[in-house]
């Protein structure tokens, strides 16, 4: 039974590693999902749902049209809407006549996690399946690694288009890479290659913004409408600050000696939530802690309409903001989100930035 | 001068306000509960809650706002979870945070967290949260063991007298007895019988629901609703579908339009829903499309949110009790599910 995911970001490419590590040589790799996609999946979803549901919704049509009759989703018991889309979506695909089975993942546990691969693979032991797994979370390193260098040269290079171009090219050697030393050195030697293989403007003086909200949007340029590359075109690096490392990299989770960044950003966000209330509320609040004592100069959080946590994050952002002195623009998407309105409202943001930069910068000189 | 607690009614406050007012009130403390909704709080929610916030927790924020300058604490739990797997609303949790961070002009909020699905709690640790509560208004440890003793009664008993037993509820649809006010009948009319679901703060606050309960019994509908539902009938039903409703109060709304659903013996199912609630978008979804695979019981979805107006309303439920006397009286005549928002 062909086999499909959602589409979702770089993240695509991981999945493409382990299901392909697990044996599944059937697979269906979901296309980029366009605005058409959305479209799609909106006619068909609930009237207010969130936004990634219709996106999901659309990308599994779409895969279902290409052949695929098996897909795989989260799901186990969540905190918020998304681990119990696929009932709703079968139950929708049902009634639209595709024929498919759903395989869902929990995963918040790591060994059920561990055991719905190998069930969901072919011919695998556990083994085999925990290989795949580690190859899948240490390759994940990998991939955020290159969004994270993508979305700092592109800002400052000197020729357009020349680091996505390349970035394209990395993420396809990530896909065939084989050993985890090979992994290992290709990881700590990724700085040094794009330093050598795109040419930058010498003077550029860019502004650093942070990129969080709810995983989905964040990851997903079709939801998101490119962020990413929007602000970078304006000559501003990003970072995207939420993955799905969180729950993937078991490595790094079980390592004592290593904190993983979501994990000092919670810490940073407990006097404003001290619990857990799902989705990432106290990371991407965290975030405007930690990115201010790192020194960028903003944040931007995405949210889908009527996103249930980040409805709470959005509210409390604006003390944050004011306690740290860090500007916050909190965003909200969905299908209907135009364009033309979004790129003001990302230029405008620049805009206060840049002249607060100017200000601090005079006020430090004067001092 | 005993210390004044002030409770919003609102949310679970619907769910929980025996269990807390008792507590209180065997502290010593005097308990002010904001009244019912009115449009003034109405007011008041829209103007000082989050915009894109669903419009029970907007009210939610109205009824605090009501409360801020005429007591000295007020009690927002921050609700997680009381079953072991399945959760409230993320909101619940959010509130006493997202409340004190937009307002710091609050009176001190007694927000103790209790969550057993994600946060480890259980009941040893419920009665040391409820303890350290306690601690902050007496020194007197039997006092608070003993006002828990009783706020823990007052529940049960509340619980046991909203929540009818199968039996009850076979003679209610047998029309052997009535669960809930007689309705006002015209000469020659039997009464329809109808399903009220809803959260328990939509369908018991009047204003929010748009007086729905009144409206049905002047037309002549006798009607059950879903937090009366027996819990075991609604687990039954639930466990016939393969995922796990995890949004723990959401399942008796969806347990019981599919239990009546499948179960045929009432004329109609009237679904409240919130528009842009997390679980009611889901639920809703499956409900409709349950209905529509099986549609001998008619499915009334009704959307509400803070623009809904009243007029609106009555003429669609005016409508739907009215096809289903016809439908009464001519059957054969199928209609699915609807969803008006
Ligand atoms: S985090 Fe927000 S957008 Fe994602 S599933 Fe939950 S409610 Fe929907
Ligand atoms: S369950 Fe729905 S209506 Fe209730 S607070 Fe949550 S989102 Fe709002």
């Amino acid at each position: 039974m062909p086999f499909s995911y959602p589409h979702f970001g770089s993240l695509n490419y991981i999945f493409e590693v382990i299901f392909r590590e697990i044996g599944r040589n059937d697979l269906i790799i979901p296309n980029k999902p366009s605005k058409k996609t959305i479209q799609l999946g909106a006619r068909y979803s609930p009237e207010f749902v969130c936004t990634p549901f219709k996106m999901t919704l659309g990308t599994f049509i779409e895969s279902l049209n290409r052949g695929a009759t098996e897909l795989g989703m989260g799901g186990g018991n969540g905190y918020c809407r998304f681990r119990y889309y696929w009932f709703v979506q079968k139950l929708i695909l049902e009634d639209l006549g595709y024929d498919c089975k759903f395989v869902t993942f929990d995963y918040e546990d790591p060994l059920q996690l561990l055991r719905t691969f190998k069930n969901a693979g072919k011919g695998v032991n556990y083994l085999q399946t925990f290989r795949a797994f580690r190859y899948a979370w240490v390759k994940n390193r990998l991939t955020d690694k290159v969004d994270e260098l993508l979305y700092k040269y592109r800002a400052i290079e000197s020729e357009k288009g020349v680091s996505e171009k390349f970035a394209e090219k990395l993420y396809r050697d990530i896909v065939e890479i084989k050993g985890f030393r090979n992994c290992r050195k290709f990881l700590r030697n990724l700085p040094e290659i794009f330093k050598q293989e795109i040419d930058v403007i010498r003077d550029a003086d860019p502004l650093k913004i942070a990129i969080n909200g709810e995983v989905y949007v964040v990851l997903e340029p079709a939801l998101n409408l490119d962020i990413n590359k929007r602000l970078n075109e304006l000559g501003v690096i990003t970072k995207a600050t939420v993955t799905l490392r969180k729950f993937l990299d078991i490595g790094q989770r079980l390592n004592p000696f290593y904190k993983m960044e979501h994990e000092k950003a919670i810490k940073y966000s407990h006097k404003y939530v001290p619990y857990n209330i799902g989705g990432e509320t106290r990371e991407n609040l965290g975030d405007v802690i930690l990115y201010k004592k790192k020194g960028w100069d903003g944040v931007i959080h995405l949210y889908p309409f009527t996103c249930m946590p980040e409805i709470i994050t959005r509210s409390i952002f604006p003390q944050v903001s004011r306690d740290y002195n860090m500007p916050v623009l909190s965003l909200v998407l969905d299908e209907h989100t135009g364009e033309a309105g979004y790129q003001t409202r990302l230029e405008a943001f620049v805009d206060l930035l840049e002249r607060r930069r100017d200000i601090m910068r005079e006020k430090k000189r004067l001092t | 001068m005993p210390h004044k607690i002030g409770i919003p009614k609102a949310l679970i406050y619907y769910k929980f306000a025996p269990m807390w007012k008792t507590f209180f009130e065997e502290l010593g403390l005097e308990v002010i509960i904001s009244p019912e909704t009115t449009k003034k709080i109405r007011e008041l929610a829209i103007s000082s809650a989050p915009d894109e916030d669903c419009y029970t927790t907007k009210l939610y924020f109205g009824h605090t706002m009501y409360l801020k300058n005429k007591v000295d604490f007020l009690f927002i739990p921050r609700f997680g979870s009381k079953h072991k797997t399945n959760i409230g609303c993320p909101k619940f949790i959010g509130l006493a945070d997202v409340l004190r961070s937009m307002y710091s002009d609050l009176p001190e909020i007694i927000m103790p967290h209790f969550n057993i699905a994600k946060g480890r709690d259980n009941k040893v640790t419920f009665f040391i949260k409820a303890c350290l509560v306690g601690l902050r208004f007496t020194k007197n440890p039997v006092k608070i063991i003993q006002a828990f003793r009783k706020a823990m009664i007052a529940y049960k008993q509340y619980k046991k007298q909203l929540i009818v037993d199968i039996e009850t509820l076979s003679k209610w649809e047998q029309s052997e007895i009535m669960v809930n006010d007689f309705p006002i009948l015209k000469k020659d009319e039997k009464p329809l019988k109808i399903a009220l679901v809803g959260h328990s703060y939509v369908i018991n606050d009047s204003y929010c629901s748009l007086d729905i309960r009144n409206k049905l019994r002047e037309l002549g509908v006798d009607i059950i609703t879903s937090e009366q539902m027996p819990r075991e009938l609604i687990e039954e039903q639930l466990t016939k579908h393969e995922a796990n409703l995890y949004f723990d109060f959401e399942r008796e709304i969806l347990g019981t339009i599919l239990y009546f659903i499948e179960n045929k013996v009432i004329d109609g199912i009237i679904h409240l829903m919130i528009f842009g609630c997390g679980p009611d978008s889901l639920a809703g979804e499956v409900a409709s499309r349950f209905s529509r695979r099986n549609p001998v019981v008619p499915l009334l979805q009704l959307v509400i949110d803070d623009l809904t107006a009243e007029t609106g309303m009555k003429t669609r439920i005016e409508a739907f009790t009215d096809m289903l006397r016809r439908r009464n009286s001519s059957f054969a005549f199928q209609l699915p599910a609807l969803r008006i928002t």
